[in-house]
């Protein structure tokens, strides 16, 4: 963990008491979330564990400022989301790749300076194609890329403006094993190197272990806050740190939190 | 009050149209032998409903008919076509190259050949209506859900019973979607029948006025032309939605 | 990467493409050897008059210079009333996306448009301009309906994660208009402009019926009304022909667009 005193961090994100409810077609609603009280420290690395549709995307759209809190409050830095995003220092990676098909892979990743109009790294761009594996790519159009591939190139873009807070959903959904084990190597690379306030939201438990400081469990119906267990492993972590009995016993633990309530 | 914005957000402009010609008309004092006022126009229709009733039914039956009849031989050939392959691949180009070609202009030809009659115009609407349906309609038997026809032949449903239960019911939406479809070219197509060789219907009166500059019957004809087909329009659209929601 | 393809495979792909266009090409076959027979034998009576005795009419040096005149006035016509109404359907759907409290009403306005057969609007247009403009403006106006509806249904093509995407990076309005939904519409555009040319044909003949003094349409109706069968078959040939190879000429715009931006 990082050795600086809890006191003297500043809280980047948090949400306070945060609800939202959907309005439905017929007149009704679903509440996705409930009360949800998170808080998140600037430089902290946050993984989002929970069933499928208890509103973990909710919680990280609520941060990007893609959805409006219908109760509470959601802030970045003390501010509304809505206002990092103007000033271009949000970093996201969609569930979905959302790479605009009409662009190169390298076009994809230049696309953040261009929307904030800034002068395009070009050394940049190929830095980060090269760290997500794709070199030799950056040419190709989404279209010839694989699942995998695509997502890869989605998290270069999220980094292209070396972002103050990054905002990851199921990055790593699409790849196989062994280049999912890799690009969680690559991603602590990344953080070590700067550590940037990071949401990641996952299905994976072993990759929340090896990846956050924090992991917070959700439950569904409505979406709640169940657990929030800081990770105790020491950084950096190898992949030797996940063979070891205490990782074992925390992935048991966290996998059964994640079981339905019988 | 309530009501009413919305109904201005629709229909500004075409009430802006009509305000604007009224405005026209009124401000650039022009006689009503180069431009009629809205009102006169409405006047003429009002005074002579027999005339514009009498001529609009034929137009409109003839359209009908016509649409009917190319519609459904559409979907039958279409059906046909799913039933062979080699007829598939002799119509399926033919029917592309047709729909793809501006068909009035095969109306003077339809015309001279099938003689100047009333069931000509019927044909000459048919003609419009076909080509598009066999393409549409022949596009969505082609596009039937995978998963359903392999069910049919895993349950051993003969060629038949396919056709009963599966293409049939899968045709229905699209032959609807089809009557919209041709329904505002079958009209202008009856009309033009009637314009260039019909004594008859809203073409016939349409072509008559213009000659004599009659401005407000011609007028008049257009509107009742414009009403004509906006009703045909929303009764297609209409039940092209109630068999869809009955579909699906 | 793509473009070498192996001999072998081109050859292969050279025997399929000839394989799905047999059928075709015998269709159309079968189709003017009909249209021969029919003609030849009379079974359709004097009107119909052989595929052979149509082409011949076509390539009769003598009929030339009517030809000519006939097809320049009416192609000419077909253009400007294409370009002028593409112009005005591309501007109102700009418009109508700059300023959407208009939309409704203009939709409405151009769907009455589409439905009022184009000649209902011929007297209108008798008033307003020089007869020989008439074919020029129903043509636009028919023209004009098809833009609208594939550039506004084309602007709203924008996928739901792009558009979040945008809003996370900070876009300004403007710039989500020109990077996403403009190359988004792009395609629908194109189709729409391969849809206008048979469209553009049948306004612009429509309206010289109406009463120009020359073209294509004109030299249909005398030939109907006067006898002149051959003549008759021919215009109607020639102007078919033309709006099909045209067509096919937009086809292959379309495929372009579509390859470069979807
Ligand atoms: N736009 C919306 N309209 C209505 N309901 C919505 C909407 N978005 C989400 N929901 C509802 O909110 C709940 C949470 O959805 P969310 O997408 O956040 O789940 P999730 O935890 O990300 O699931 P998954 O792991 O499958 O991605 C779901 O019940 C869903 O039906
Ligand atoms: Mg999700």
């Amino acid at each position: 963990m990082p050795d600086i005193p809890q006191t003297e961090c500043r809280e980047a994100i948090a949400l306070r008491a945060a609800g939202k409810a959907f309005a439905l077609d017929d007149g009704g609603s679903v509440v996705a979330l409930d009360g949800i009280d998170i808080s998140i420290r600037e430089g902290e690395f946050v993984a989002i564990l929970g069933p499928s549709g208890c509103g973990k995307s909710t919680v990280l759209r609520l941060v990007a400022g893609l959805e409006t809190a219908t109760s509470g409050t959601v802030h970045i830095e003390g501010r509304a989301p809505a206002e990092l995003a103007a000033h271009h220092r949000l970093g996201v990676a969609f569930q979905d790749h959302a790479l605009l098909p009409w662009l190169s892979v390298s076009d994809n990743v230049a696309l953040p300076f261009r929307v904030a109009r800034k002068p395009v790294a070009r050394d940049t761009i190929a830095r980060l194609i090269a760290l997500v594996g794709l070199s030799g790519f950056e040419n190709a159009r989404p279209s010839q890329l694989s699942g995998g591939m695509r997502q890869r190139a989605s998290i270069a873009r999220a980094l292209a403006l070396d972002p103050d807070v990054l905002l990851l959903d199921e990055p790593f959904g699409a790849l196989d094993a062994v280049t999912r084990r890799h690009m969680n190597i690559e991603l602590q690379r990344i953080w070590s190197a700067r550590t940037l306030t990071t949401v990641l939201v996952t299905h994976s438990v072993e990759e929340a272990l090896f990846l956050a400081d924090r992991i917070i469990v959700m439950t569904g119906r409505p979406g709640r806050v169940l657990r929030d267990v800081a990770v105790p492993f020491a950084r950096p972590r190898t992949p030797e740190a996940l063979r070891t009995a205490q990782f074992h016993a925390m992935v048991d633990d966290l996998t059964r939190a994640l079981e339905p309530q019988g | 009050m309530n009501r009413l914005v919305p109904f201005l957000s629709r229909y500004w402009a075409v009430l802006l149209l009509v305000v604007v010609w009224h405005a026209w008309v009124t401000l650039g004092d022009l006689n009503s032998i180069v431009l009629p006022a809205p009102l006169p126009v409405l006047a003429d229709v009002v005074t002579h409903p027999a005339l514009y009733l009498t001529n609009a039914a034929q137009t409109m039956a003839t359209a009908l008919a016509g649409v009917a009849i190319g519609v459904l031989l559409g979907a039958f050939v279409a059906i046909l076509a799913w039933a062979s392959r080699l007829l598939a691949g002799l119509l399926t180009p033919l029917g592309l190259i047709f729909s793809s070609v501006p068909i009035v202009a095969l109306i003077p030809i339809l015309a001279r050949v099938l003689g100047y009659d009333i069931s000509t115009v019927v044909a000459i609407v048919a003609v419009s209506a076909f080509f598009p349906t066999f393409v549409f309609t022949g596009a969505g038997l082609r596009d039937l859900p995978r998963a359903t026809d392999d069910l049919f032949k895993v349950l051993g449903a003969t060629p038949w019973g396919r056709l009963r239960h599966l293409v049939l019911p899968a045709t229905v939406p699209n032959v609807m979607i089809s009557l919209r479809l041709t329904v505002p070219e079958g009209v202008l197509a009856a009309i033009l029948a009637e314009f260039l060789m019909g004594r008859s219907g809203l073409g016939f009166m349409f072509r008559e006025a213009a000659s004599r500059f009659a401005m407000e019957r011609a007028l008049g004809t257009s509107l009742v032309v414009t009403l004509a087909a906006v009703l045909f329009f929303t009764l297609a659209h209409r039940a092209e939605r109630a068999v869809k929601a009955r579909w699906s | 990467m793509a473009g070498l393809t192996s001999l072998p495979t081109r050859l292969r792909r050279l025997k399929r493409s000839c394989a799905q266009r047999a059928p075709a090409l015998i269709g159309i076959g079968l189709f003017c050897l009909a249209w021969q027979l029919i003609g030849s034998y009379r079974l359709a009576g004097l009107t119909w008059p052989p595929l052979s005795v149509v082409i011949g009419y076509l390539v009769d040096p003598d009929h030339h210079r009517l030809l000519t005149r006939a097809a320049s006035t009416t192609l000419r016509a077909v253009a400007l009333g294409y370009l002028i109404g593409a112009g005005i359907g591309l501007f109102l759907a700009l418009a109508v996306r700059l300023f959407r409290p208009a939309r409704a009403g203009i939709d409405t306005f151009v769907a009455l448009i589409h439905v009022t057969p184009a000649i209902a609007l011929a007297p209108v247009f008798m008033i307003l301009m020089h007869r020989d403009a008439i074919p020029v403006a129903i043509c636009a106006l028919a023209v004009t309906y098809l833009i609208y509806v594939a550039a506004t249904s084309g602007l709203d093509g924008a996928k739901r994660h792009h558009i979040d995407l945008f809003a996370v990076m900070g876009a300004r309005p403007w710039q989500r208009f020109w990077l996403l939904e403009r190359p988004t519409a792009l395609p629908a555009i194109a189709s729409g402009l391969k849809l206008a040319i048979p469209v553009a044909f049948m306004g612009t003949i429509v309206g010289e019926w109406f009463g120009a003094a020359r073209g294509l349409g004109l030299l249909m109706v005398s030939g109907m009304q006067n006898f002149q069968i051959p003549m008759l078959w021919a215009a109607v040939l020639l102007t078919t022909l033309t709006s099909l190879v045209l067509y096919a000429l937009m086809g292959l715009v379309e495929r372009a667009v579509e390859r470069r931006f979807a």
